[in-house]
C-alpha cells in the first residue's frame, strides 16, 4: 500500500509536468491548428538555462525569472521567424516544421550545454514522510506550478475577455477581430503562453528529472498525448488526462518493468486515436472528417 | 485546331514517348552506379552505401507523402521492423537469406497494415502521431524483449552471398542494393502515374470531387501506407545486412526524422528527389559530423542535427517543393529561352502552340459563338465542326426510362437545433431532367451532398437503383453511376484539363496499384485518354486540354467539371448549378447537351438559381423552401403553384408573380 | 513533350550531383588486400580504437581516447615498435551497437587495422565480436562483462570480470551476515546477467536474490525502482551500473529514503560518480582496481610504479587524474603492443602471443592469458573501495 502511495506520488508530480506541457500544446493548437512539436524543449531550454545562470552565481529565484521571459520570448520568437512565414500552414505541415524548429533547438542546446544530463538546484524546502510515503519537496513545487500557472491560463482563457477572444478565433477569426485581436496578435499570446508553461515544466522538474538536451521530444510527446485525451481542446480533461497519463507510468514502471514507461504514453495513444479520436470530453464525431 | 492539338497530344501516348524519362534516368543512374565503387574514396563509397539503403524507405515516405497526402513520423519504425525480422530469421531460424528478406518486408507491411486501417480513417496529423508513437514502441519493445536481444540486439548472422560471393566490402554491397532501389524507384515512378497514383493525386486536391468520381480514398491510402513500409521494411533488409547488427537505435526517432528529411529536402511527391534527397542528407550528416567540432571546438555527439533542423525549416518556408521545385523551374528558364529561339526558327507550327500556351484563344473562340456577332469566324467553325462531328459522351441505362432510379424518401438532416433539409420524399425517374429550385439556404446543396454521400443524413433514405447508399462515402454511389457536379468549383488544379477529365474515368478503369507499379495498364490508360479527349471536343474544350486546369476561366473551369463527371458514364449526373458563371452561348451548348444526353437515356438532376433555365430545360421541377419539398411536378404546374411563388419572392402572391415573370423575360 | 523532358531532367540533376559529390582518390572498394601480405609488415603498425566517446558511455571512453592518443604519441616518440610506427584511428560509435558494428567495419575494410581496441560498453563491444571474429583481427575490450570473451578466438578484454567484482562483493556481504540482498542493475549488456551470477555465487554463501529492477543508462527518474527495492526489505543493495546513471540511482535511492548499504559496481570507479551522486555517495562500497586509490597503496605493491608513472602521465597531459576506465584502455595498449613487439602483425601470430601474456604488470591489476582465458585478471586485481566525502578510500574489510 505504502509502495501504492509512494508510486502514485512520484506519478502525479510527473504528470503535472505533463500537464503544463498539455495546456501549452492546446493553447497553440486551438489558436494555429499548430501541432508543436517543440513544446518539450521550452522545458529543457529553460532547465538548461536556469542552470546556466544558477551555475554563474545569480539566486535561483532570479535565475528561473530570466529563463522563464526569456524562453517565453524565445516562442513568440519562433512564432514571428518560422510559423508566420509560413503562407499555406495545415496541421500536417506544421508538424515537420515544429520538428524542424524541435531538431534546431536540441543540436543548439547540444552545443551549448554539452551531451550529458544537468541538475537545478532543489527549490527550498524539506522533504516528508507521511506513513511511509516519501514526498520530495520538489514534488510539492511541481504539483503547485500546475496549479498556479495551469490554472492561471485556465482562468485567463475561461474569465478574460481576451482568452475568451482567443478561444473563439479558433474557430471564428472574425469573432477575434471583433473584440480587437489580429490573428497575428492571437498567436503571438498563444506562442507565448505555450514558452511560459513550458518553461515553467523545465524549471520545476530539473530537479529531479534533470535536464538534458534531447529529452524535450518525450516529453513533448506525452504533453501531446495527454492534450490528445482533452481532444486537443480541453484544458481541463487534458490536465487531467495529464495527471492519469504519469500515475500509469508510474504503475507500470513499479509493477511491470520500469523500461515499458515510455512507450505507455503511445499504447494510449493509439487505444484513444482508434476509439475516442475526439478524446475523453467531445462527442466522437466532431473531429472526424 | 483542336485536331492540330489532339494531334500533338495524342503522339505523346506509345510506351517510349511516355516512359522515356523513366527509362533514360533510370539508364543514367545504372550507369553512375556502375561506376562508383571505382572512383569513390571508401569514405565517400561508405556513405554512398548508407545512401542506397536510405533511398529505400525514403522512397517509400515520398510515396505517402505526395500520394496520400499524408505523414509517416515512424518511417523508422518499419525500418526497424525489417530489419529485425530479416536478422532473427536468418539468426535464429537459420533461414536462406531471400526467404529472410521477404519476411522483412512482410512484417513491415503487416504492421503498416495493422495501424494504418484504423489512423487513416482520421484527419492527416493523427497518422503522423500515431506512427510516431509506434515508433517508440517499436524501440521499446525491441529493447525490452529477450527475444530481440534487448539493448544489443540480434548479431552474428552473415553477410549475404549471391551466386556463392560472398558480399563482403562496400563496393560489392553496393551493386548488391542498387538493382532493388533501380527496381524500386521504377515501380514507384510507375505508381505516381498509374490510374491510382493520379486517383490518389486528385485526391489531395479535392478529396469530395475524387470520391465522387469513385475514388476509394480510404482503401487507397491504406494501400498506399503499407506499400510505403514495405519499401522501409526492404531497407531495413539490407540495413541488417550491411551493419551486421540490429539494435534499438534502428528504431529510434531520429532515422524518421532523417528519412523526411530526406523526402521533404527532395520535394514532396518526387520519387527521384527522395533518392537524391538520400544521398545529400548523409553527406550532409558526414559533412556536418566533421565541420561542426571544426567551428565549435568541443562539440560532440549528435551535432549534425543543427543542419537537420535549419534544413527542414528553410525548406518549408523558402522552398516548399524541394530540390524538384529547384530543377523544374530552372528547367523552365533554360527550356523557355530555347523555346523562342526555337520559335524564331519554325514561325508556323510554333504560333499555334504559343496561342495555345497563352489561354487567350478560347475565349476569343467562345466569345464568337453562334447568337452573336461573328468575331472570329475561321476559329468558330472549327469549333462548330468538332463539336458536330464529337459524338454524345457514352451514357449508362441500367434502368429502363420512366422506371425509378433514384429514390429519396423521409430525408432529414439536422445541425444542432437548425433543420437544414426537413423529411424530403421524391423519386426521380430515369431518362429524364429534373430541376431541384429554391431560395438560397432553402437545402438543395444540403439534400444534394447526402444523396451523394458527402455527408451523412440525421435520418431517411437514398435508394440509388434499389441500392441504400445514405451515410455511405461519395464513392460508393459513384461506383454505381452516380456522378456530380459542385457549386463551388473543385477542379483538380495539380493536372491539366484532359488529366480532370480523364480522372472522371476512374471507376471505368481496373487497374490496380499492383498493375500501376509494374507499368501494365498503360493500353487502358491511353484508351481512356482517348475518350477523355472525344468528351472534351464535344463540348468544344478539345483546344484547352493540354492546359493547367487552374488557368483556365472560371465558366470553362465549370464545363469541364460537367465533361469529367460524363466520362465516368453516368446513370445519374447531378449537376449542382451548372450554369453559374456561363456566358450566354456556353450556357445554350450546355442545354443542348443536357438534352441530347437526355434523350440518349441519361438521368439529370440540377440545382439551379436560374430558374428560366429550368423551367425551359427540365422535364419535372421540385422546390424546397426553408428544406422543406413544397411543389413537385412538370414546369407549368410549379410555376403557377401559389407556394412556390409565395416562398420564392416574398408574401404578396401577385407581385411575386409579376417579378418571376419578369426575371425570366429578362433572361 | 515538355513534361517527359522535365521529368528526364531531374532524374540527370541527380546523377550529376550524385557523381560529382563521389568522385574522390580511386580507392579500392572491393576490399583491398585482405590479411596483411609481406608489403604490410614493413609499414606503420594500424591501431584501430572503437569508443564511446559521446552518448551514455561518454564517461568512459573520453578518458579511453584519452589514453591511447597519449601512449601512441609516446610510443611514436620513442621509436615506435622495431622501428615501426604505430598509427591509431580511434573510431566515436556513439555508445550505439550499430555505431559499433559500422566502425568496425570501416577499420577492417577500409583501413585495414593490424589490431583492434574496443568497445567501451558491453553492448557495443558484443555487436563488435561476430565482425572481428569473422576478420580475423586480434581485438582487446575495455568493457566488463565476461560474455565479451565467453568462447572467443579472437577478442580479449582487459576489464575486471564481472564474475570476479560480484564474488568480491558477495564475499564482503557474507562477512556482515548480509543475507538478503536486492539488485538495481544496468538494462544494457553491462548489467545482463548480473543476477543469475549473484543468485549462483549467493547460494554458497548463504546469501538470496530477493528483487531485481533495471534502468537505461539513458534514465534520469529512477523513483518506480527504488520504490520496489525499498519494498524489498533487503540487508544491503547493489547498484550495478555506470556513471553517470548510477550515480543518478544512487541520489534517488537516498531521496528516497532506503536507509540500506549500497555496493556499486567497478562502472563507478571515477570522479563523475561523486558529481552525479553528490553528498549520496557516501558511504558506498565498490571493488574497483587500484588506480583510484593509488596514494594510499603500499610501498611494495607490485603495480605502484606503474600506477604512478600512469597517473603523473595523464595528470600532465590532460590535467585531471584518470580513471578506472583510462585504466583499462591503458591495459589493452600495454598488452597489444607488448605482443605485437613480440610477434609481429601477422593475425595468427598477433592472437598467440596475446595469449601467451604472461604476469605483465597493468593498471587493473597483473595479466596472465591464456588461451582458454581472454580476460587474464584475477580477484586479485580488485581492492574494495569507500566512497567517503568525493573520493575513493582503500576500504579496510
Amino acid at each position: 500500500m505504502i509502495d501504492f502511495l509512494q508510486l502514485t506520488v512520484a506519478g502525479l508530480s510527473q504528470g503535472s509536468v505533463y500537464a503544463l506541457l498539455a495546456v501549452g500544446l492546446i493553447a497553440t493548437y486551438t489558436v494555429r491548428h499548430v501541432v508543436n512539436i517543440a513544446q518539450g524543449d521550452y522545458a529543457t531550454l529553460a532547465g538548461l538555462g536556469s542552470i546556466s545562470l544558477v551555475t554563474a552565481g545569480l539566486p535561483l529565484p532570479v535565475a528561473i525569472l530570466i529563463a522563464l521571459i526569456s524562453v517565453t520570448l524565445a516562442s513568440v520568437l519562433i512564432e514571428r521567424l518560422v510559423i508566420a512565414r509560413v503562407k499555406n500552414l495545415t496541421t500536417l505541415v506544421s508538424i515537420i516544421l515544429t520538428l524542424g524548429v524541435s531538431t534546431l533547438l536540441q543540436a543548439i542546446m547540444l552545443l551549448i550545454w554539452g551531451a550529458e544530463a544537468k541538475r537545478l538546484p532543489a527549490f527550498p524546502g524539506s522533504d516528508v514522510t507521511l506513513g511511509g510515503v516519501s514526498i520530495r519537496s520538489q514534488e510539492l513545487w511541481m504539483l503547485g506550478a500546475l496549479v498556479v500557472v495551469g490554472g492561471g491560463v485556465l482562468l485567463f482563457y475561461e474569465k478574460t475577455r481576451w482568452g475568451k477572444a482567443l478561444r473563439a478565433s479558433a474557430e471564428q477569426p472574425v469573432a477575434a477581430r471583433i473584440v480587437g485581436i489580429s490573428p497575428a496578435v492571437a498567436s503571438i499570446i498563444a506562442f507565448a503562453i505555450a514558452g511560459f508553461v513550458g518553461a515553467t515544466a523545465g524549471v520545476v522538474s530539473s530537479p529531479i528529472y534533470l535536464s538534458i538536451w534531447s529529452g524535450g521530444l518525450l516529453l513533448g510527446l506525452k504533453g501531446f498525448v495527454a492534450a490528445v485525451l482533452g481532444g486537443l481542446v480541453s484544458f481541463r480533461a487534458a490536465i487531467v488526462g495529464a495527471l492519469l497519463l504519469g500515475i500509469i507510468e508510474s504503475y507500470v514502471a513499479g509493477y511491470v518493468a520500469s523500461g515499458w514507461k515510455d512507450a505507455v504514453a503511445f499504447f494510449i495513444l493509439i487505444i484513444v486515436l482508434i476509439i475516442r479520436p475526439a478524446g475523453l470530453v467531445l462527442r466522437p464525431n466532431a473531429v472526424r472528417v | 485546331m483542336s485536331y492540330l492539338n489532339k494531334a500533338a497530344m495524342r503522339s505523346k501516348t506509345g510506351f517510349w514517348p511516355n516512359n522515356r524519362g523513366t527509362i533514360l534516368g533510370v539508364a543514367a543512374f545504372a550507369v553512375i552506379i556502375a561506376i562508383i565503387p571505382f572512383t569513390a574514396s571508401s569514405s565517400m563509397m561508405n556513405i554512398a552505401v548508407f545512401s542506397m539503403i536510405f533511398a529505400l524507405p525514403a522512397i517509400g515516405l515520398s510515396l505517402l507523402m505526395g500520394l496520400a497526402g499524408q505523414v509517416s513520423l515512424g518511417q523508422a519504425a518499419f525500418f526497424a521492423i525489417g530489419a529485425y525480422t530479416h536478422a532473427i530469421l536468418l539468426q535464429k531460424f537459420e533461414m536462406p537469406g531471400p526467404v529472410a528478406a521477404v519476411g522483412g518486408v512482410v512484417a513491415a507491411m503487416l504492421a503498416a497494415l495493422l495501424i494504418g486501417l484504423p489512423m487513416l480513417r482520421l484527419r492527416g496529423h493523427y497518422l503522423a502521431l500515431a506512427t510516431l508513437g509506434l515508433g517508440f514502441i517499436v524501440m521499446i519493445a525491441v529493447r525490452e524483449w529477450e527475444f530481440t536481444g534487448r539493448t544489443t540486439g540480434i548479431y552474428g548472422y552473415g553477410r549475404p552471398e549471391v551466386f556463392g560471393i560472398p558480399i563482403d566490402n562496400n563496393g560489392l554491397f553496393f551493386w548488391f542494393v542498387a538493382p532493388f532501389v533501380l527496381i524500386g524507384l521504377v515501380l514507384a515512378l510507375n505508381l505516381t502515374r498509374s490510374r491510382a497514383g493520379r486517383a490518389l493525386s486528385a485526391v489531395n486536391d479535392s478529396e469530395l470531387a475524387a470520391e465522387s468520381l469513385g475514388v476509394n480514398t480510404y482503401a487507397l491510402r491504406v494501400k498506399v501506407f503499407t506499400l510505403s513500409a514495405g519499401f522501409a521494411g526492404l531497407g531495413g533488409v539490407f540495413y541488417a545486412y550491411q551493419v551486421q547488427i540490429v539494435s534499438p537505435q534502428v528504431a529510434e526517432f531520429h532515422v524518421s526524422v532523417e528519412l523526411l528529411l530526406m523526402v521533404v529536402l527532395g520535394g514532396l511527391g518526387s520519387v527521384w528527389g527522395a533518392v537524391a534527397g538520400a544521398f545529400i542528407v548523409e553527406l550532409l550528416s558526414e559533412g556536418l559530423r566533421d565541420l561542426i567540432p571544426a567551428i565549435i571546438p568541443g562539440a560532440t555527439g549528435e551535432v549534425q542535427l543543427i543542419g537537420y533542423g535549419l534544413v527542414l525549416i528553410l525548406v518549408i518556408i523558402l522552398l516548399p517543393g524541394g530540390l524538384y521545385q529547384v530543377v523544374k523551374s530552372a528547367w523552365a528558364a533554360i527550356s523557355a529561352r530555347i523555346g523562342t529561339r526555337a520559335d524564331a526558327a519554325a514561325k508556323p507550327a510554333s504560333a499555334v502552340a504559343v496561342d495555345d500556351g497563352s489561354g487567350e484563344v478560347p475565349t476569343r473562340a467562345f466569345g464568337g459563338l453562334p447568337g452573336e456577332a461573328p468575331a472570329g469566324a475561321g476559329l468558330d467553325e472549327v469549333a462548330d465542326a468538332a463539336a458536330s462531328d464529337a459524338p454524345i459522351p457514352t451514357v449508362s441505362t441500367p434502368v429502363a426510362a420512366g422506371q425509378p432510379i433514384l429514390e429519396v424518401s423521409g430525408l432529414t438532416k439536422r445541425y444542432g437545433g437548425v433543420v437544414a433539409v426537413d423529411d424530403v420524399t421524391l423519386t426521380v425517374p430515369a431518362g429524364q431532367i429534373m430541376g431541384l429550385i429554391g431560395p438560397n439556404g432553402a437545402g438543395k446543396t444540403t439534400c444534394f451532398n447526402m444523396i451523394t454521400g458527402a455527408i451523412a443524413p440525421t435520418s431517411g433514405t437514398v435508394r440509388f437503383l434499389g441500392e441504400e447508399i445514405q451515410g455511405k462515402k461519395p464513392h460508393v454511389g459513384a461506383d454505381a453511376g452516380l456522378t456530380r457536379t459542385f457549386q463551388n468549383l473543385q477542379v483538380f488544379s495539380s493536372t491539366d484539363v484532359v488529366g480532370n477529365v480523364y480522372m472522371g474515368r476512374y471507376r471505368k478503369g481496373r487497374a490496380g496499384i499492383l498493375r500501376g507499379m509494374f507499368g501494365l495498364q498503360g493500353r487502358e490508360q491511353y484508351a481512356h485518354e482517348e475518350i477523355a479527349h472525344d468528351i472534351l471536343d464535344s463540348m468544344r474544350l478539345g483546344d484547352v486540354a493540354g492546359l493547367a486546369a487552374g488557368d483556365l476561366p472560371f465558366g470553362r473551369q465549370r464545363m469541364m467539371e460537367v465533361c469529367r463527371a460524363l466520362a465516368a458514364e453516368p446513370a445519374l449526373l447531378l449537376l449542382d448549378e451548372p450554369m453559374a458563371g456561363l456566358s450566354g452561348s456556353e450556357r445554350e451548348l450546355l442545354a443542348q447537351l443536357l438534352r441530347a444526353l437526355r434523350d440518349a437515356g441519361l438521368t439529370i438532376v440540377l440545382v439551379e438559381h436560374d430558374v428560366a433555365q429550368v423551367m425551359a430545360l427540365a422535364d419535372t421541377v421540385a422546390v424546397l423552401d426553408d428544406g422543406v419539398l413544397i411543389a413537385h411536378g412538370d414546369p407549368e404546374s410549379v410555376r403557377n403553384d401559389p407556394a412556390v411563388i409565395v416562398a420564392y419572392l416574398g408574401t404578396d402572391a401577385e407581385e411575386a408573380e409579376a417579378e418571376l415573370k419578369e426575371l425570366e423575360d429578362q433572361s | 513533350m515538355h513534361r517527359a523532358q522535365r521529368r528526364l531532367l531531374v532524374p540527370a540533376a541527380v546523377a550529376a550531383s550524385i557523381a560529382l559529390a563521389l568522385t574522390g582518390c580511386g580507392a579500392s572498394n572491393f576490399g583491398g588486400d585482405s590479411g596483411g601480405g609481406e608489403a604490410a609488415e614493413d609499414g606503420p603498425i594500424k591501431i584501430g580504437a572503437v569508443l564511446d566517446i559521446t552518448g551514455v558511455g561518454a564517461n568512459l571512453g573520453v578518458p579511453e581516447q584519452n589514453t591511447l592518443n597519449m601512449l601512441a604519441a609516446q610510443l611514436n616518440a620513442d621509436g615506435g615498435i622495431d622501428g615501426r610506427e604505430v598509427e591509431l584511428i580511434i573510431k566515436d560509435n556513439q555508445s550505439t551497437e550499430d555505431g559499433a558494428a559500422k566502425a568496425t567495419t570501416q577499420l577492417i575494410e577500409n583501413d585495414d587495422v593490424d589490431l583492434i581496441i574496443g568497445s567501451s560498453r558491453t553492448g557495443p563491444s558484443l555487436a563488435m565480436r561476430p565482425l572481428v571474429e569473422a576478420a580475423q583481427v586480434p581485438t582487446i575490450s575495455v568493457a566488463a562483462n565476461a560474455a565479451i570473451v565467453d568462447g572467443s578466438e579472437w577478442v580479449f578484454k582487459t576489464a575486471q570480470n564481472d564474475l570476479v567484482v560480484l564474488e568480491r562483493i558477495l564475499d564482503d556481504a557474507e562477512s556482515k551476515g548480509y543475507t538478503k540482498i536486492a539488485l538495481v542493475r544496468d538494462a544494457t549488456g553491462f548489467g545482463e546477467g548480473i543476477a543469475d551470477i549473484i543468485t549462483e555465487l549467493g547460494e554458497e554463501r548463504g546469501i538470496t536474490l530477493t528483487a531485481t529492477e533495471a534502468f537505461e543508462p539513458s534514465a534520469t527518474d529512477f523513483t518506480a525502482q527504488m520504490t520496489n527495492i525499498r519494498a524489498a526489505d533487503a540487508d544491503a543493495v547493489i547498484i550495478w551500473g555506470i556513471t553517470p546513471s548510477a550515480g543518478l540511482a544512487q541520489a534517488a535511492y537516498v531521496q528516497l529514503g532506503v536507509n540500506k548499504p549500497v555496493y556499486q559496481s567497478h562502472g563507478v570507479a571515477n570522479d563523475a560518480f561523486f558529481e552525479a551522486a553528490g553528498p549520496a555517495a557516501d558511504g558506498v562500497i565498490a571493488p574497483m582496481g587500484r588506480l583510484l586509490v593509488a596514494d594510499q597503496l603500499a610501498d611494495d605493491d607490485p603495480q605502484k610504479a606503474v600506477i604512478d608513472q600512469f597517473i603523473a602521465d595523464y595528470s600532465e597531459e590532460f590535467g585531471s587524474s584518470p580513471s578506472s576506465f583510462a585504466g583499462h584502455a591503458y591495459d589493452a595498449w600495454l598488452v597489444g603492443t607488448e605482443a605485437i613487439a613480440a610477434a609481429g602483425t601477422e593475425p595468427e601470430a598477433l592472437r598467440d602471443a596475446i595469449e601467451a601474456t604472461t604476469d605483465l604488470v597493468g593498471i587493473s591489476g597483473i595479466f596472465t592469458m591464456t588461451p582458454d582465458n581472454h580476460s587474464g585478471l584475477t580477484a586479485d586485481a580488485l581492492i574494495m573501495a569507500l566512497a567517503e566525502g568525493g573520493r575513493w578510500t582503500l576500504y579496510e574489510e
